[in-house]
């Protein structure tokens, strides 16, 4: 037993030195090898980068077709020429990842603020059990808080899940079998129920045939978003410990909830998946945006169908427009923390009136309107086809009488005006809360003699407004607004 | 479990300890327990293939000591037990390969048929189909009383560090040790993690090094010229070697932690001179288990040659498809045995008188020995290829693309690790490596540890290349 004992105190000593060792000579090369995620946390963010985007494929992912290549942090970036930011994007990666790429920031950085995309795919079966997992949990072994040695121990001797592409799957299948929704109103118990209730429903045509195209795409819809995220998912566990992370070294943290494609999610499933995305998306605000020193960005719903490259799949790839709003909003965000660096980039800032600012003002029964922007026709330039407008807005309760109106005189003095309802793209009640809308400059917004622009209060609570924010640009795609017409003799008090 | 994963690191210590602290009546079935673990890790339902074949088995062997005064019974209970082993050989090895092979000759006749089976292959399965046929064997031959205890029995074919790729044990070897009562030994022990050590370092720095460069070349063929080809061949000859060598190394480890002795299936290979050397010294079990069970009841060598070469042929071709259910595995097996033939034939012509010289026998043997490491190194790429197609493309790339293609930089660490391993096949050539360090100071032996510990975890191949002979 003493020569036992003995030979363990010899094994020891000699795993020191050999730690010792491979720390010394070899550690670092097998990080940038083996664990390319940390190139980006040392590489990327040098000691004057004071924010960090750290993202997926939502932030670098363009339209074949696009000649602007530029990412949505770039874009953000544009606001605040002054304040260096770095950006971590990683295709396919998830909070865990980004946890292990914030940990290895190092402790000389002077970063204050992080903005770390929050994707809602990346809740549910097909994210957590997707192929790609055995691959980047493979990249996440040598960042573990071992010992060096320890580390490469674990990665030589395979500490991550080894599966193949069958058996992620089958993880997935089981997850849509065994994991029941148990939520009143909604009519199915669990994926594999309604996914097959949607496969043999399905969609049909206008020659009655069965699309089998729209309905697979119905399908892969349920799959990917029918789910309720709940405290023990993964992905909430590596958020709560990002908050923590950014706690302890005391940084801002940011999270950019990415829009989904709302609008053909309701086109395809209906009522019932939205449920689901609104329960899901509460879940979050309420879960990160109510903690100190956490904001959340909620793009949510605010990229429109013809925005997301991918039509045929679910992802949150963007066309430039697209990129565009979800880097605006952020930017509001940032603002926050950054006033003075802020600057609209697209914006023409001017005497003319073509950009607005405003300041906080409550619209109530006696004052319902905004600060109002008037354009006259021939101030609208060319080269201009959108307008992005943005907007914070506090609200007591869901309204549904607060639009954001587009008022125009046309020759024959004829007015019409463009409604959008505020609500649709609010989402907290009691709190500043972000809307944004980008608008179409067509035909009759370049006839018009004369276009206003502002928010209007129809009900009788009060709802505050501030920074009223309103930039033209020209189109980087066109996209299509939803808007509705009202006539003239529907409002009370036009001016 | 794969030897290589924290989980075996995890299970070997607790079952070694489990096993000097239980009394020997319990510890067969903590070694079953054990096992059952071991296995069902891959595919738990599996292990009701193996329950059948043990269940049959098992009996055939009480009934054939029971009825050993009348031939025809013990004859029939033989054959049973055989055709009953051999027929879960068949549907889950080769039946895709049968009803692929049918469907195809249908078409070639003008008829379509769907008899393609997809019938995913239980790990292990002929490595322990025969283990258990050889005990069926040589209880029928009387070499081996009938094991009445079943757990036992069950134990043999099951027993962990074998069960997957081997050693093919013996009853009189394995079952005989089960029953015996080990005592903890600590030369068992450091015998045992310095085979475990050697088996993890060929295994996880050599061969899987290898392998990264080996997929790559045999995946992308249109890519690289002959030269790169052909070193690709040299490295999957050792890769192919590494792999196996390793998983047995590490199997008899584990099993020495627990003081049993399982039987050396390699002893430098590629320094044999011919092919015939070659099979005593590659994959012994295997070898052994053909030569006892098939080619001597088939007449051996003590036959003509026309008959010899026939007996050859069949064990070889039988060899081949032990491999594997495909055509490339029947065609890698019929050319050793053809192989064979040949330098028998060359070598009763040839005059077998030795040089004086010491040098000239010296290169001689020298150049025997990379004459038949050439020749097997090139049956290996049959071994390789996954279909004919591949196998052509990858002999038409190694001999015609001399001037086009990449020529593949291999990392300097890799010939490290391959000098290394090829240094140590030589010197233990005649030996093991645990005993060959059991005659080295304490500060070599130390050494020569804190080498390979640091190899094994700071330069292994992160790659995830599951044992090769897994699939079989």
């Amino acid at each position: 037993m003493k020569k036992l004992l003995i030979r363990i105190g010899m094994v020891l000593a000699m795993l020191v030195v050999l730690n010792w060792v491979y720390a010394t000579w070899f550690f670092e090369k097998d990080l940038r090898k083996h664990s390319d995620i940390v190139e980006l946390s040392w590489d990327v963010i040098d000691d004057s980068c004071r924010i960090i985007y750290l993202g997926e494929s939502s932030n670098n992912h363009y339209g074949d077709e696009e000649t602007n290549h530029r990412k949505i942090s770039d874009f953000t970036a544009d606001y605040f020429p002054t304040v260096k930011m770095g950006d971590l994007t990683k295709s396919a990666s998830h909070a865990q990842t980004y946890l292990y790429m914030l940990k290895h920031i190092p402790a000389s950085s002077s970063v204050e603020t992080v903005v770390v995309t929050m994707n809602m795919r990346s809740f549910g079966p097909l994210w957590i059990y997707s192929k790609l997992e055995t691959a980047l949990r493979k990249q996440l072994v040598l960042l573990e808080d071992h010992p060096p040695l320890v580390n490469r121990f674990l990665l030589a001797f395979k500490a991550y899940p080894i599966k193949t592409a069958d058996e992620w799957d089958e993880l997935v299948l089981e997850h849509w079998r065994n994991d029941t929704f148990n939520i009143p109103n909604l009519p199915w118990y669990n994926v594999a129920d309604w996914n097959y209730a949607k496969y043999t429903y399905g969609w049909y045509d206008a020659n009655g045939e069965k699309d089998w195209d729209v309905t697979s795409l119905a399908c892969h819809y349920i799959k990917t978003y029918a789910y309720v995220i709940k405290d023990d998912n993964p992905r909430v566990k590596d958020f709560d410990a990002i908050v923590e992370l950014c706690r302890q070294r005391g940084w801002n943290l940011i999270f950019n909830l990415m829009a989904e494609n709302v609008d053909k999610a309701n086109e395809l499933v209906g009522n019932d998946l939205m449920l689901l995305f609104r329960l899901n998306r509460d879940f979050l605000l309420k879960r990160y945006g109510n903690l100190d020193g956490v904001t959340v960005v909620n793009n949510f719903s605010l990229v429109r169908d013809v925005n997301f490259i991918d039509q045929d799949w679910t992802t949150e790839h963007y066309y430039e427009e697209g990129r565009r709003i979800i880097a605006d909003h952020l930017a509001l965000a940032l603002r926050d923390f950054y006033p003075d660096d802020y600057r609209n980039p697209d914006s023409l800032k001017m005497d003319t009136g073509h950009y607005l600012l405003s300041g906080t003002k409550t619209l109530d029964r006696q004052n319902p309107y905004s600060m109002t922007l008037v354009l006259t026709a021939d101030s609208i330039r060319p080269d201009w086809d959108m307008v992005n407008v943005a907007f914070e807005i506090k609200q007591a309760d869901s309204l549904d009488k607060t639009i954001f109106a587009v008022e125009k005189l046309d020759v024959q003095g004829e007015k019409s005006v463009d409604s959008y309802v505020v609500n649709e793209h609010v989402q907290k009640n009691g709190t500043w809360d972000f809307a944004t809308f980008t608008l179409p400059i067509d035909s009759t917004f370049r006839t018009a003699q004369k276009t206003k622009m502002y928010v209007h209060n129809f009900s009788d609570s009060p709802v505050q407004i501030r920074n009223l924010d309103v930039s033209f640009r020209p189109a980087y795609l066109k996209a299509r607004v939803k808007a509705q017409s009202y006539k003239s003799e529907d409002f009370h008090n036009g001016e | 479990m794969v030897f290589n994963s924290i989980e075996f690191l995890v299970f070997l210590p607790i079952v070694v300890l489990l096993y000097y602290l239980l009394p020997h009546k319990w510890r067969w079935l903590m070694l079953l327990a054990a096992s059952c673990v071991f296995y069902m890790w891959f595919v738990p339902k599996y292990i009701l293939i193996l329950l059948v074949t043990i269940v049959v088995d098992y009996a055939a062997g009480l009934l054939m000591e029971r009825y050993a005064d009348q031939p025809r019974k013990k004859k029939a209970f033989f054959i049973i037990s055989i055709v009953s082993t051999l027929t879960v050989l068949v549907i889950f090895k080769y039946l895709n390969f049968l009803t692929e092979n049918l469907d195809q000759l249908c078409a070639s006749l003008g008829m379509e048929t769907h008899l393609m089976t997809h019938i995913i292959l239980p790990i292990g399965l002929s490595f322990h189909t025969f283990q258990s046929m050889s005990y069926v064997i040589e209880v029928y031959r009387g070499h081996q009383k009938a094991e009445r205890h079943f757990g036992y029995y069950a134990l043999y074919v099951m027993f962990f560090p074998q069960l997957v790729t081997g050693p093919i044990e013996r009853p009189g070897n394995l079952l005989r040790q089960l029953h015996e009562e080990k005592r903890f030994d600590y030369d068992n022990i450091s015998k045992g993690m310095r085979l475990i050590l050697f088996g993890f370092f060929i295994k996880m720095v050599v061969a899987d090094h290898l392998g990264e460069y080996v997929d790559e070349v045999y995946g992308h063929l249109d890519e690289y010229n002959s030269w790169t080809v052909l070193g690709c061949m040299v490295f999957y000859s050792f890769q192919i070697y590494c792999d196996f060598f390793g998983y047995s190394t590490i199997a008899l480890g584990s099993a020495k932690l627990m003081g049993f002795d399982l039987m050396d299936n390699f002893r430098s290979p590629y320094l044999s001179k011919n092919i015939a050397e070659f099979w005593h010294r590659w994959h012994i079990s295997l070898s052994t288990w053909f030569r006892d069970y098939v080619y001597i009841p088939l007449g051996g060598s003590r036959v003509k040659f026309g008959r010899w070469a026939f007996n050859i042929l069949v064990v070889f071709v039988l060899s081949g498809i032990w491999h594997g259910a495909a055509w490339t595995f029947l065609l890698w097996g019929f050319a050793h045995g053809l192989l064979h033939i040949v330098e028998k034939a060359l070598r009763n012509r040839l005059p077998s008188k030795e040089p004086k010289s010491k040098w000239l026998k010296i290169s001689i043997d020298a150049l025997c020995v990379v004459k038949t490491f050439v020749l097997v190194s090139l049956f290996w790429v049959m071994f390789r290829a996954t279909d004919f197609e591949h196998l052509k493309a990858i002999f038409e790339t190694a001999f015609t693309n001399f001037h086009g293609g990449e020529q593949m930089s291999v990392k300097p660490g890799m010939w490290i690790y391959l000098g290394l391993f090829i240094l140590s096949d030589i010197v233990l050539r005649n030996t093991r490596f645990d005993l060959w360090c059991d005659g080295k100071p304490l500060a070599v032996r130390w050494l020569i540890y804190a080498v390979l510990v640091f190899m094994v975890i700071a330069c292994s191949s992160v790659a995830n290349f599951p044992f090769i002979y897994f699939q079989f």
